[in-house]
């Protein structure tokens, strides 16, 4: 097939590559492991318009029970990622749970942010990742009480309706024989969901940075103040 | 060989997060990228009348030399009408083509994942002015996380420059709308010198300083003018846009708007992981301006080159940064040339070469390695020349291979010759972008793996 020659590289700010450990080069870390380099705007000072709902489907939790993936959403700021955890390129997944460990320590030392957000690690590998494997990478990362849900699928027929709903395409890498190398690329997106499950927020690599997700939680929880669901009739 | 090329994007990505890049050619940083050779270049087309359909098109062309098809027009797709066909942008998965049409608004988003070969429609807003309150003349299509940035041209209550940006998420619905700054609304920015005129034209973006640029050129009463009467237009003259503006990337707020009299056009911002700048150039004053963070950090802007003989009006266009921020291709398009400035020092860019590609020439897209230049010749609809001095070299997309000292032409194709039109932005498509995807498994575990 045409094309398959073509040496691909995926933006270091949107994509993550994730491939084989031999001859890796030294890599920059993504700006999400530094500092912010910038003063990031006020919470609540800009708005984050409404991009749509966030879609559901059928997903299981790191005890192992079926559920919806709307029950890990709304009622409350959600940041939700999509990972596997046996990616090894530290801009892709590992970034992606770097950060939001830190946007979990910046919310948890204000007591009054501490139980107003959620996290959700959710794995497109159902191969690899069972119920028992989240349950350890997320034990690695949780802090305390922390609302951090990871989250797997029973396989493809239903991973598939997600990822497609959340834009999320996984090229996976094969061969020359055709064999499947157990690594895959993928664009790394992290999504902010508001407590009425709609987006507010998508984030990439360059623009993934624990300031800025945890002011755009801390905004929307600004927000849900000022305009309390109740009085919405949302 | 696969392996090898996982290498290589390996070290790729390891020097593009110092980061580098081709413009493959100038567009959206937040987007995966071709480095090696592209299959398909992605025209978007003028249509002309008494040219084939004369219908506006998205025309593909095989650029692929291991291809047997290699340098034809493999696919057309014809869109029902003329839109003023201008520019094009891909959404930061690669997996959609948006392009928009200066004089109905009209935005169309190709499929161009399905089959790389033959993009479709996928779909048709026609409802941009309606959502964005007023906003006219869809420009830039820019990809940012999830979405598309619109910048605007001109607006619906007296088509004059005054515009605005709009979000779409990558399905193609509305997000939001902004509205540039303006003496009677600054909108908390901070008006730095003589204008403050609310038009605009190009967008990008600088996320590690959290920056938006964005420029300006003229309304839809100038741009759908024929070019001849607009010159002899003393009034119609004075409706350029003379600034760039400064906004907070992440609050789409302005912060500052800079002075860049005489229609600065096209923006690209320079690649290296310490270099805060960004090179514009002027239509109508032929310069070439440096947008850039000062030491204090303040964005300030610098006139920093001439462009040929500003009396003669060459008109630069499209301009193209290389992968290591060292030089800067500049089209002009009123005499045709191609210009290569070393920019090593961006303060005091040098012409080194130039080159006559046409009778005009407007796009340059170059490759990931910078070895492949494709030219294209359009401008606007009643902008354009009708007529050539010699030969039949007016509406044209032509590719040159560049080897660091001359431009060698390695094909021509005559766009009024095969029926389509006058081409005008191009963008680059690859099967292997799309490796082993299905529509009906995203996560791959329902496939075949790609043949090799």
């Amino acid at each position: 097939m045409r094309g398959t020659l073509l040496l691909l590289i995926w933006a270091w700010s949107a994509v993550a590559l994730c491939a084989p450990h031999e001859h890796k080069p030294p890599v920059v870390l993504a700006p999400g492991y530094a500092p912010l380099s910038f003063t990031p705007p006020e919470p609540g000072s800009y708005a984050l318009p409404a991009m749509g709902s966030a879609a559901d489907g059928a997903v299981i939790d790191s005890d192992g029970n079926s559920a919806q993936l709307h029950d890990f959403l709304g009622g409350k700021p959600t940041v939700l990622s999509f990972i596997f955890t046996t990616c090894d390129d530290v801009n892709g997944c590992p970034l992606a749970t770097y950060v939001m460990r830190s946007v979990q320590d910046a919310l948890q030392a204000d007591p009054s942010t501490a139980d107003k957000a959620r996290l959700v690690s959710f794995s497109f590998d159902p191969v690899f990742d069972t119920p028992d494997v989240i349950d350890a990478y997320g034990s690695q990362f949780r802090a305390g009480d922390f609302d951090w849900q990871f989250l797997t699928t029973e396989g493809a027929t239903t991973l598939d309706p997600i990822l497609s709903a959340y834009g999320q395409w996984v090229i996976r890498d094969y061969d020359e024989n055709g064999e499947y190398k157990g690594t895959m690329s993928h664009i790394l997106r992290v999504f902010l969901i508001d407590e009425s499950r709609q987006i507010r927020n998508i984030y990439s690599t360059s623009f993934l940075h624990a300031d800025t997700v945890a002011n755009d939680v801390r905004s929307l929880l600004k927000e849900a103040a000022a305009y309390p669901l109740a009085d919405t009739g949302a | 060989m696969i392996i090898k090329g996982f290498f290589s994007a390996l070290i790729a990505l390891a020097v593009l997060v110092q980061p580098t890049s081709a413009d493959e050619t100038c567009m959206s940083p937040y987007m995966a990228k071709i480095v090696g050779q592209e299959d398909y270049v992605y025209i978007w087309t003028l249509g002309l009348e008494g040219v084939g359909d004369g219908e506006d098109k998205l025309v593909t062309v095989d650029v692929n030399p291991d291809s047997e098809t290699y340098a034809r027009v493999i696919h057309s797709i014809s869109m029902g009408g003329r839109h003023e066909a201008h520019h094009s942008g891909l959404t930061d998965d690669r997996r959609y083509l948006w392009a928009s049409g200066l004089d109905t608004s009209k935005i169309f988003i190709f499929d161009v994942h399905t089959d790389p070969a033959a993009p479709k429609l996928h779909r048709t807003i026609d409802d941009f002015v309606e959502k964005t309150g007023g906003v006219v003349g869809p420009h830039t299509n820019y990809a940012l996380p999830g979405r598309m940035l619109i910048t605007g041209l001109s607006n619906n209550r007296d088509h004059g420059g005054r515009t605005g940006m709009a979000e779409y998420t990558n399905g193609g619905d509305f997000i939001t709308s902004v509205w540039m700054p303006t003496d009677d609304s600054l909108q908390g920015a901070e008006k730095s010198g003589n204008f403050a005129d609310g038009y605009g034209y190009d967008a990008r973006a600088l996320p590690r300083r959290n920056v938006l640029v964005t420029s300006s050129f003229t309304g839809w009463n100038n741009y759908m003018m024929n070019l001849g009467k607009m010159m002899g237009d003393a009034e119609a003259m004075k409706r350029f846009g003379n600034t760039v503006v400064i906004w907070d990337l992440h609050s789409r707020k302005p912060k500052k708007i800079l002075d860049v009299p005489g229609a600065p056009l096209e923006i690209r911002c320079a690649w290296g992981s310490r270099s805060n700048y960004c090179f514009t150039t002027t239509a109508l004053t032929s310069k070439v301006w440096l947008i850039y963070e000062d030491e204090a950090g303040e964005w300030q802007a610098k006139a920093v080159a001439d462009i040929g003989d500003a009396s003669k009006i060459p008109l630069p266009v499209d301009i193209s940064i290389s992968a290591d921020d060292n030089h800067l291709w500049i089209n002009t398009w009123n005499d045709g040339l191609t210009r290569l400035y070393d920019i090593s020092d961006p303060f005091a860019p040098k012409q080194i070469m130039e080159e006559q590609i046409g009778e005009q020439i407007n796009m340059v897209s170059q490759s990931w390695d910078g070895e492949r230049l494709y030219y294209t010749s359009s401008l606007l609809a009643n902008w354009d020349k009708t007529t050539a001095s010699e030969g039949n070299d007016l509406q044209y997309f032509k590719l040159y291979k560049w080897d660091g000292s001359s431009l060698e032409l390695e094909f021509n194709l005559d766009f009024v010759e095969l029926g389509l039109g006058a081409p005008h932005q191009m963008r680059f498509g690859a099967h292997a972008l799309y490796g082993g995807m299905t529509a009906q498994s995203p996560s791959g575990l329902i496939t075949t793996p790609p043949a090799h």
